[in-house]
């Protein structure tokens, strides 16, 4: 049934380290990503006829055409795209070169996520670029930050479903552990959860170290549709994509019915599951949008993967952890792995194709038949959810 | 802080502007041409309701640079007696008397400054009635 | 001409205060001599996200909120103050959008040191008066400077008045204004300069004192009025002892200056400080009664008033943000927070 179009699958993945590195620009992460997955998907790189650049800010010189120059320093002149979703600016990028394929524009694109963040030294710049991923006349003027509006969210939580500090702290606690594991991340190491407990409020209850740091990456896949493989013969290690979902929600908090539901998590992970025609028990490894502690309970629930309310206590009994009732955040998250805006909606579709390909090490989830990536825009107002096969898996 | 925006805004800063509907009836906000609920464009220029209470609120000390003059501040999404939900400052009050369902009346304060050469912004906060 | 009148009032101070005691510690002064000098316990300070024209905008609001009337009425708006946020770009304007007036109003800014506030209900009653407008609303705001341990600093406090004048529901008609002006170097900013200069002792017998006596006695002479013919009197408070000194030198009693003293609990809110004192006896006068004011603002001069109360004045009574309101509702603060909330920290 092609009503969704042609079969699209991602045959390679390019990842940098992320972290803080001042002697580097966006040009240079995005270069080293881009190489890195064509010299993964072992194909020609006169084979890409079209790049998708996720970023936000880019670097701190706004929406420089880093893009323009990561191309030529590639050896590759193709039409590109910049696509900016605030946050879920990679996912977004991903979303549309998906599209590009399934619709039968293109046969082989890359797709870039990429951010530089470490040159904001200054106190509240990331605060005030944050602020047009909300509502920035009637919250972010007013004196909102995306950090104050998730603190509503999790007190929301806390009231409605008796969500503890404790619960909240072991998402984080079990991220860090997880990244322990993951060469590419930021921080690689344990981390107690009285640390989190402890650190000075900054805007309540949200604590210091709760949120994922705002760092330097670059991430990249190349896709290619059905087409392109029966035509180029065999291709090793390519992951379906079973589907690519996207859902938007009222902008301002104060519009929202409730705060304990991320709507548009919600509904594009409906349409994501339908598509492919499996439920969220079939899940056995996802990559979600950690920014702070509630992001993941929340996502937890939103996907589906435990009820409406539960997801503190399934986080504190375990249930997230490797290879246990489902493996969340196997890479370490936005938490672990440090949060680039535009390349970690990549970072998380790099990390789930890699476990589908048996290739994450210590990371491994041991039985998967499908993964999902999700990744949204400040408290939701858009939110990507897609869902990856094995390689044996046909649409 | 560019003047044609202040401009622009101020008046909907100022007097707390809404709309309501001259079709359909229902208020909403911020102020718009367009009717969110029915898309008619028949709406009149409505003025919310002074007081309320407060649904959520939060202490905030990590902020943008135009805030960090007032920070910390008490953050909070404020439910009007119309039924109208924004999002609004509480000040004038220790942060921990501060409640959920605590009585609040709006205020004309200051919300930021353009360093010392630049434009006041000026609009509505919320204080303990 | 017109019979002219207050309307309605209004009055903002803000909830901190500073004692005179957190003050001198800092500057190894006694205390307690000083409060027996000034008779002010504490002063008012602005938070850190008031100024003048958010303060106007409060008192504006309560003056139009307890007259009830449509401020599109409003035909003339002026704000007096030494501390307007902007030095080119009125406060007026930004009273009138955040009423909301009418675009059809007359509007400035004025300065005259403490004075300015009563100098704009002047200008109202003349254009009432003359039937050139029906309401007009003069308000008295000031975040008042002072030099870090000069005397001055332990009086210079925060607050507005607006006094909303008109021809129609008159709770407190004008019999007459009488005013005084001179060339007097007692009190002084020059442009640019951060903070003020004043002449110490200068600024009493030739200053203070001599305009509100000369323009307090010409305003008696012209309506044949003595002082047992009113029921209350208003000063500009720089402190509480001036005030009580000027009343006895005029042959007032305490009893008739005590109420409008507010100057015990908030210091020195210049271009606010006469007009406050007016609106807490506007608070509690009855039908009848007689009121005098007189203002001074260096530089210098003074501007009296005579009222009479009418009987309108008990429909206006009892509103929940009138001065007292203010008065009461405070939050101590420590030198440290203060410099912080002054801006001195640069």
């Amino acid at each position: 049934m092609r009503m969704n179009g042609r079969n699209v699958f991602v045959i390679g993945t390019g990842i940098t380290k992320f972290g803080e590195f001042y002697d580097r620009d966006s040009t240079s992460l995005a270069v080293e990503a881009l190489n890195a997955a064509i010299n993964d998907a072992k194909i020609d790189r006169s084979s890409i006829k079209s790049a998708y650049f996720g970023s936000m800010v880019s670097n701190s010189s706004p929406h420089s055409s880093f893009s323009s120059k990561c191309l030529r320093e590639c050896n590759i002149s193709i039409p590109f795209t910049r696509v900016e979703a605030g946050n879920a600016s990679g996912a977004a990028a991903f979303h549309q070169a998906y599209t590009s394929l399934a619709s039968g524009i293109h046969d082989c694109v890359a797709v870039i996520g990429s951010e530089k963040l470490s040159d904001f030294v200054k106190n509240g710049t990331i605060e005030k670029i944050l602020g047009s991923t909300i509502d920035y006349q009637w919250e972010y003027e007013i004196g909102a930050t995306l950090t104050s509006l998730y603190a509503l969210i999790t007190k929301a939580h806390m009231r409605e479903f008796q969500t503890t500090m404790e619960q909240l702290a072991s998402v984080p606690v079990k991220n860090h552990k997880n990244g322990k594991e993951n060469p590419h991340a930021q921080f690689r190491r344990e981390i107690p959860l009285d640390r989190f407990l402890s650190a000075k409020r900054i805007s309540d209850p949200i604590g210091r170290f709760d949120l994922a740091t705002h760092c330097d990456g670059s991430s990249a896949l190349i896709l290619v549709s059905e087409d392109y493989l029966n035509r180029k013969g065999e291709i090793k290690n390519k992951i379906p994509i079973l589907s690519s979902e996207h859902s938007s929600d009222v902008l301002a908090l104060h519009h929202r019915e409730s705060l304990t539901q991320i709507k548009s998590t919600v509904t594009a992970a409906k349409k994501a599951f339908t598509k492919v025609g499996i439920e969220p028990t079939d899940i056995a490894v996802a990559e979600v949008h950690d920014a702070f502690p509630i992001s993941e309970i929340l996502a937890i629930e939103d996907l589906g993967f435990f009820e409406k309310g539960e997801g503190g206590n399934a986080t504190e009994a375990g249930l997230t952890q490797l290879n246990s009732k489902i493996s969340v955040n196997p890479s370490g998250g936005l938490k672990a792995r440090g949060d680039p805006f535009g390349a970690t909606g990549i970072a998380q579709i790099v990390e789930i194709v890699e476990q589908l390909r048996g290739r994450a090490d210590k990371r491994q989830v041991s039985e998967i038949e499908y993964g999902l990536t999700h990744n949204i825009m400040g408290t939701g107002a858009l939110a990507y959810v897609n869902i990856f096969g094995k390689e044996e898996m046909k649409q | 802080m560019e003047p044609p925006k202040i401009w622009r805004e101020k008046r909907q800063r100022y007097l707390a502007l809404g709309i309501s509907c001259t079709k359909c009836g229902k208020r909403s906000f911020p102020l718009s041409e367009y009717c969110p609920y029915c898309g008619t464009n028949d709406v009149e220029e409505y003025r919310l309701a002074e007081t309320g209470k407060i649904l959520y609120f939060t202490n905030v000390s990590m902020t943008s640079d135009e805030m960090a003059f007032n920070a910390p501040y008490c953050l909070g999404i404020i439910e009007l007696d119309d039924d109208i939900k924004v999002t609004g400052q509480i000040v004038d009050c220790d942060y921990n008397d501060i409640r959920n369902g605590m009585e609040v009346k709006m205020v004309f304060r200051i919300l930021a400054r353009d360093g010392n050469d630049g434009l006041i912004k000026y609009g509505f906060k919320f204080t303990s009635k | 001409m017109n019979k002219a009148g207050i309307v309605s009032y209004g009055s903002y101070i803000p909830q901190y205060r500073i004692s005179i005691e957190e003050i001198a510690h800092i500057w190894g002064e006694d205390a307690t001599e000083l409060k027996n000098q000034l008779q002010v316990q504490k002063k008012s300070v602005l938070g850190l996200d008031e100024d003048v024209a958010t303060m106007a905008v409060e008192s504006a609001r309560n003056a139009v909120n307890l007259w009830d009337g449509d401020p599109k009425l409003i035909g003339a708006i002026y704000v007096g103050s030494e501390s307007h946020p902007y030095a080119v770009k009125p406060t007026a304007t930004i009273v009138s959008e955040a009423l909301p007036t009418g675009k059809e109003i007359m509007a400035a800014d004025l300065e005259f040191a403490c004075k300015a506030g009563t100098a704009g209900m002047q200008m109202c009653f003349g254009l009432v008066k003359s039937d050139m407008i029906n309401y007009g609303l003069a308000i008295g705001s000031d975040d008042s400077q002072a030099k870090p341990s000069d005397p001055l600093e332990y009086t210079a406090g925060a607050g507005s008045a607006a006094i909303l004048i008109g021809s129609e529901g008159i709770i407190a008609e004008l019999e007459g204004t009488y005013s005084v002006t001179s060339d007097t170097p007692d009190f002084w900013r020059r442009e640019g300069a951060t903070y003020p200069s004043h002449g110490q002792r200068f600024t009493g017998k030739p200053a203070y004192f001599q305009h509100s006596i000369d323009a307090t006695k010409g305003m008696m002479n012209q309506l044949q009025t003595n002082p047992s013919d009113y029921d209350y009197v208003v000063f500009h408070q720089p402190n509480t002892k001036f005030p009580l000194s000027v009343a006895k030198m005029l042959g007032f009693t305490k009893e008739q200056v005590e109420l409008s003293l507010v100057c015990r609990h908030i210091g020195n809110t210049y271009s606010a400080s006469s007009m406050l004192g007016l609106n807490r006896i506007l608070e509690k006068a009855s039908s009848g009664e007689r009121i005098l004011m007189t203002s001074y603002g260096s530089g210098a001069g003074s501007d009296s008033f005579s009222f009479i109360v009418t009987d309108k004045i008990e429909e206006l009574q009892s509103y929940p943000f009138d001065i007292e309101y203010y008065i009461k509702r405070t939050k101590d603060i420590g030198y440290g927070l203060y410099t912080r909330y002054k801006g001195l920290l640069k």
